[in-house]
């Protein structure tokens, strides 16, 4: 911030409160759902990111369909077979491909599809403070002004103030 | 916006900023636009499947009269059709006649077909065959896990293999004979020879 130019309390407060918002998001979306205990919960993890082949709509920890039952099964095993998830996976997307993937994969072009909201949050960003800028910029000594902000004019002794301020009052009163 | 005419003139600059911004915008708003075009004019149903070129998978099933079980490596060298089906599907009747020809037509020359069941019933299935014939052999796949390998989205579904053992063509609902005809002729010759 220039010197001269003051951030309004309220504007301070919103940004705070924001940032912190954004922050406990960002935290969240970072670490991703807690790491499932149980076998149902680590089948359940697994099939949430597969998309059912018959209800394309859904994915295979929600469909009550016959094949992603059977899916489930599949899943099952072969965690208990000690194959990772990505392992298992990346089986599924050889069968049906990357179709089969509820999440497009972070490489090649799939990745702008998790790059563009990125550049997004950031563009508005820039475009809120740009904004934020120039409505405050309102608010500053400018060489033409028909508005003298008191409180900044900074080079008046107190008595030039006191001056100043008595003689807007009765500008305003005038007006009136 | 409207602006004080006393604030007018240091924002020459930010005008011409906001040209940029506004040309930015627009050509971001094209770019989707043409990209939301481009997916919708898309058919969302065909996928091609990721096995074609690749090795078929292997299975080792059970026939559905129990009386052995099929591998699919004891067939390499051979043309293998695959056809994934169920009694309670229309196009699979519709098809099957296509597959009886086929059978009739290549049975001695080593082409292979096989047939599996998928999400049916043992009994509704030998009712089926019963029926409508096809002496080719029948596997049971439990679980569903050799429909699944495969990429299974529903019946009917068709695979054709090549004697070197990869994914030849895959056919996504109801073979049309002629062709299930040029796919098997087109992997023969390699095969006579």
């Amino acid at each position: 911030m220039r010197s001269g130019r003051r951030l309004p309390w309220s504007a301070a407060a919103l940004a705070g409160v924001l940032l912190v918002a954004a922050g406990a998001l960002a935290m969240v979306a970072l670490r991703g759902p807690s790491t499932p205990g149980t076998m149902n919960d680590r089948v359940r993890a697994v099939a949430s990111t597969l998309r059912c082949p018959v209800c394309q709509n859904l994915s295979v920890a929600d469909s009550p369909s016959r094949l992603a039952q059977q899916m489930r099964t599949t899943i099952a095993e072969e965690l208990r077979a000690g194959r990772t998830p990505e392992q298992i996976r990346s089986g599924f997307s050889a069968s049906y491909g990357e179709w089969i993937l509820l999440a497009p994969p972070k490489r090649g072009l799939d990745l702008i599809a998790w790059l563009a909201p990125l550049f997004l949050v950031a563009g508005a960003l820039g475009a809120g403070i740009a904004a934020v800028r120039r409505w405050t910029a309102g608010h500053t000594v400018g060489p033409h002004r028909d508005t003298v902000d008191v409180a900044s004019a900074s080079s008046l002794t107190t008595a030039d103030r006191r001056l100043l301020e008595r003689a807007l009052r009765a500008a305003a009163e005038e007006s009136e | 916006m409207q602006r004080h005419p006393s604030t007018l003139e240091p924002t020459r600059p930010r005008r011409r900023n906001r040209w940029v911004l506004v040309g930015g915008l627009l050509g971001g708003i094209a770019l989707l636009t043409m990209l939301l075009a481009f997916g919708l004019s898309r058919d969302p149903t065909v996928i091609k499947s990721p096995l074609l070129g690749k090795p078929a998978p292997e299975f080792s099933l059970r026939t559905l009269d129990g009386s052995r079980t099929v591998q699919l490596s004891q067939f390499r060298g051979q043309v293998v059709v695959i056809n994934f089906w169920a009694s309670w599907c229309i196009d699979c009747r519709v098809e099957h006649p296509a597959l009886t020809a086929a059978w009739d037509r290549y049975r001695d020359q080593g082409v292979v077909l096989l047939g599996i069941p998928f999400g049916d019933r043992a009994a509704d299935s030998r009712t089926y065959l019963a029926e409508l014939g096809g002496a080719w052999p029948q596997l049971v796949d439990p679980g569903e896990r050799t429909a699944i390998a495969y990429g299974v989205y529903g019946v009917p579904e068709t695979f054709v293999i090549g004697p070197d053992g990869l994914v030849a063509y895959k056919r996504v609902g109801g073979v049309v004979y002629g062709d299930l005809i040029d796919q098997i002729e087109r992997l023969l010759p390699g095969q006579q020879a």
